[in-house]
């Protein structure tokens, strides 16, 4: 055997050890879960109890029949709307943590403030709108106060604007991470450079910097889009009936219908969505990363 | 000729000591100046502040008269090369060149067939015609500094700034931009100045040269100066290869004055000797290129001094050499190898007088031993 | 010269976001200690009374502890197969690599709901019974692709001509794992572990649907916070947010003091 042989034995051997256990762990705990939920949504129910068979009817009915392709569509909207106003509402913040940030002192605590909302309990988040929305609620008494309104307003809980509101609040502080990310990777030069050759602040903004930033912002966007589409615990706490989510239904279909069938389907689906999403942000995220 | 640039007692404090310090100096229309100086000089900073991307804690800079020191960047009738290029990596070769032209085209200034026209023609003068539709990335380092050049000579500014622009090109790419930039100055009579750590470069391509140390302004004078006839012996020691040594002014006359070094090697000086009386501790400057190396033996003219290392460096040969009777240390240059000394060689040295030059006084705490 | 445009501008936007960011956290805070059985306006006066409401409840403080149960577990899981997944991809080529990276990363886009109903197919098919074991299991798969992705990041910070050089100089594979590859990702390692500590503490979405008789903190705040709560919700909520709170900027210091970067992970 020669060395190279030996070498490349060797390697192997270190590549098992390293690559085996994750690779078996996933392959239990998830390619065999995700095997078994395609499994599912092949079969059949009869009286609440699980059929095997090898039909594609629930996967169309994920399609056909109402409600779960509206439910399907709403909550890409509701999930879309998150992402576009996260990004509004981040964009500001950092680009302040990637321009007008100078000391790394100062730095460090913007982000500190920016990942400790993210990082705080979610439910928790969910809920803090809940008590300042409903109609008991801060907001409501606050313009009760003002004699703006007369009587509390139901307008602002359970709807989809509430689901819309807590979701971006929600995602804001991700949103400003992966946007400064994108930001402060312009090398300082470049600006220079562009308003060294006359370009005033705006025009250096938009042929400059909104274009440099952008695949890196719309990846982040997708995996916003992604995670609040999915969401089940702000359509439950600040939904109303017509704010209902993807994943509310596959939980009821679950616990109150027994319909595994038909949840496992909606899985299928929705990773079928989401691969798709993940392949077009490492897409997005590859472009970005050539260059400078 | 009148000054185009003007810098008046430049000023940059960032907290610590200061970046530049009073930093004075004027540049003529059409002139190549080059700011030379160690990193951490302050030259950067002062190109900084000339080209407005850096405001100056006090002093001011002056563009035909007129003071600019608060004018944005953007408003300054000068452009820049950057050290890492600053190409904007969106856009191709041919966006790059003509966005300083499109901005100006919003204002009226341009029309679309000018843009085309000049681009056209720049990307010519820096040979890159044929990669007009590439991206930054798809390009060669000296290609990007191309762009960056074509970028920013293509508005036909007054004056162009450079920030060490041949700072990230191998060796042999540098010398043949450097012939580059040479020509283009000649061709377009622009003022140019350029910041470089490089002094071979500083001299090889400008008309004067300012050499800065700790954000002081050491020296301004053509690169023959400079290299001849420095003011100080920060000065000596950064160009070229210069022993900078100290010694006593024994006896004076004729315009020569005889100094004795440490080991009671004796030079004679010819330059600049007006600077010391007899008696005086004095730093002088003997470059090693003009050092005249023959074997020792009783009766030769000069010093003796001992081979310590030797450098082959191809068209030269480096020598190391130690003083006799003293441990001063010397560098030797000798081209072509012509003596072809051994190490531990025992050498006698000697100077023309006319190349040796008195720098300065030395402190007189350190009166030469 | 980085700064572009107006910085007063920049930065009243700036602000106001991140006080929008910080409102509601707030108003969480200041009614926890509010003497009154509802949240809401008018504020009747300061009292501790929710706080100490809450440490009597057993059934919280219980399901408090099964949380940093799960979580301790979470994190073990996460370390133990997370960190020689990160080395494998990190030092080798090896052929489905890019679709090993990307099934790692799948349980972030995808609904915990959904990751959910697999593991509960697959537990009901292995007989497995629901409890805080099957909560920890379905949290770490999900979770784990926080350590390989904070890991293989510091890894590639690294480069391999320090784990090289050490083998140059005579060390195994074990003494180069010890002695120069663990402690080149340590802090990102335990930033990772700080991370994954507290996702897992305040997951729901997976644990809702595998949770067996034992709660978990969050499932048992989630089903306060379905009925009208009292402010005692508050309290625990203030409580679980300084907690976190704590956590985090003990974690960024960490990492920060190891690898100079801040650790930026979306989970």
């Amino acid at each position: 055997m020669s060395d190279a042989t030996l070498a490349m034995g060797r390697d192997r051997r270190q590549l098992l050890l390293w690559l085996a256990p994750p690779l078996l762990w996933f392959a239990v705990f998830m390619v065999v879960p995700y095997g078994m939920l395609f499994y599912y949504s092949l079969g059949s129910t009869d009286y609440m109890t699980f059929k095997p068979g090898f039909s594609l009817v629930n996967l169309a009915r994920v399609f056909q029949t109402e409600p779960y392709l509206s439910v399907l569509i709403k909550s890409a909207r509701i999930g879309a709307l998150t992402a576009i106003g996260a990004t509004i509402l981040a964009y500001p913040v950092a680009f302040c943590l990637a321009f007008h940030t100078r000391s790394a002192r100062s730095k460090f605590i913007i982000y500190l403030l920016v990942i400790v909302p993210w990082w705080a309990a979610y439910l928790v988040k969910a809920y803090a709108w809940k008590t300042i929305l409903g109609t008991s609620g801060i907001l409501n008494a606050v313009l009760l106060n003002l004699h703006v309104i007369s009587e509390p307003m139901t307008l602002f809980l359970y709807n989809q604007f509430s689901v819309v509101l807590t979701l971006v609040y929600i995602f804001t502080p991700f949103s400003i991470l992966s946007i400064y990310a994108q930001l402060d990777r312009i090398p300082t030069s470049m600006l220079e450079a562009s308003s060294n050759l006359g370009a005033t602040t705006f025009e250096t903004l938009t042929r400059l910097v909104i274009p440099l930033s952008l695949p890196g912002v719309v990846a982040g966007g997708i995996i916003t889009f992604a995670l609040a589409t999915g969401d089940f615990i702000a359509p439950a706490l600040v939904g109303g009936p017509d704010a209902l989510m993807i994943s509310n239904v596959v939980i009821n279909l679950l616990g109150v219908a027994f319909d595994w069938p038909m949840a496992a389907s909606i899985g299928i689906v929705v990773i079928g969505i989401g691969t798709a999403l993940i392949s077009v942000a490492q897409y997005l995220e590859h472009r970005a990363q050539v260059r400078y | 000729m009148t000054a185009i640039i003007e810098a008046r007692q430049l000023q940059k404090h960032y907290g610590g000591p200061l970046a530049v310090r009073d930093v004075s100096f004027s540049v003529t229309e059409g002139e190549f100046l080059s700011l030379l100086g160690a990193s951490g000089s302050g030259k950067t900073t002062t190109l900084r502040m000339i080209a407005g991307l850096e405001t100056p804690t006090a002093g001011s800079v002056l563009f035909r008269g007129q003071d600019i020191t608060h004018v944005p960047a953007a408003q300054r009738d000068m452009r820049m090369v950057f050290q890492d290029f600053a190409l904007f990596p969106n856009l191709t070769v041919w966006n790059n060149v003509a966005f300083g032209l499109r901005l100006k085209i919003n204002r009226g200034r341009v029309t679309h067939e000018e843009i085309k026209t000049r681009v056209g023609r720049y990307l010519e003068t820096v040979m890159l015609s044929g990669h007009a539709q590439k991206l930054p990335h798809q390009l060669s380092g000296g290609q990007r500094q191309r762009v960056s050049l074509a970028r920013a000579l293509v508005t036909d500014p007054p004056v162009v700034l450079f920030d060490e622009p041949l700072g990230s090109l191998d060796a042999s790419m540098r010398k043949s931009m450097q012939l580059e930039l040479k020509r283009l100055h000649r061709e377009l009579r622009k003022t140019f100045i350029y910041v470089t750590h490089d002094q071979e470069e500083a001299m090889g391509l400008s008309d004067r040269v300012a050499v800065l140390q700790d954000g002081c302004l050491l020296q301004i004078a053509p690169p023959n100066d400079i290299y001849f006839r420095p003011n100080s012996a920060e000065v000596a020691r950064f160009v070229g290869a210069a022993n900078v040594l100290e010694g006593i002014v024994e006896s004076k006359g004729d315009g020569v004055a005889v100094v004795r070094l440490a080991g009671n090697a004796r030079v004679e000086a010819r330059d600049n000797t007006a600077l010391a009386a007899v008696g005086d501790s004095v730093t002088v400057m003997l470059r090693a290129e003009q050092l005249r190396l023959s074997p020792a033996a009783p009766g030769t003219d000069g010093f003796v001094a001992r081979v310590t290392e030797r450098l082959f460096l191809g068209e030269k040969v480096r020598y190391e050499l130690c003083v006799h009777g003293s441990n001063t240390r010397l560098s030797a240059l000798d081209t072509g190898d012509q003596g072809g000394f051994q190490l531990g060689d025992d050498l006698s040295v000697s100077a023309d007088p006319r190349h040796v030059r008195i720098i300065g006084q030395s402190p007189p705490q350190r009166s030469a031993p | 010269m980085r700064d572009l445009g107006s910085r007063r501008i920049a930065w009243s936007l700036g602000w106001s976001v991140i006080a929008f960011l910080y409102a509601p956290l707030l108003v969480m805070a200041v009614f926890s200690f509010n003497d009154s059985d509802f949240t809401g306006l008018p504020f009747l006066g300061f009292t501790w009374r929710w706080y100490s409401m809450l440490l009597a409840d057993d059934r919280l403080l219980e399901s408090v502890w099964n949380s940093v149960y799960v979580a301790l577990g979470v994190v073990g899981l996460s370390t133990l197969f997370g960190l020689p997944a990160a080395i494998a991809l990190d030092r080798f080529e090896f052929p489905g690599k890019r679709w090993f990276g990307r099934l790692v990363l799948l349980p972030i886009v995808l609904p915990g709901v959904i990751t959910g109903v697999a593991l509960l197919l697959f537990y009901m098919a292995m007989h497995l019974r629901l409890s805080l074991y099957t909560i920890m299991l379905g949290q770490g798969t999900g979770l784990m692709c926080v350590t390989i992705t904070e890991v293989t990041a510091r890894l590639r910070q690294m480069g391999h001509s320090v784990e090289e050089a050490a083998r140059t100089m005579g060390a195994n594979e074990w003494e180069v794992f010890q002695k120069v590859t663990l402690p080149g990702v340590l802090p990102a390692l335990i930033g990772a572990m700080l991370i994954s500590f507290s996702i897992s503490f305040d997951e729901i979405a997976v644990t809702y649907l595998l949770t067996g008789r034992q709660n978990t903190l969050p499932m048992t705040l989630w089903s306060l916070l379905r009925r009208e709560a009292t402010p005692e919700v508050n309290a625990v909520s203030t409580l679980v947010i300084v907690a976190s709170v704590l956590l985090i900027v003990f974690g960024t210091w960490l990492s920060r003091r190891g690898s100079g970067e801040p650790v930026v992970s979306p989970g």
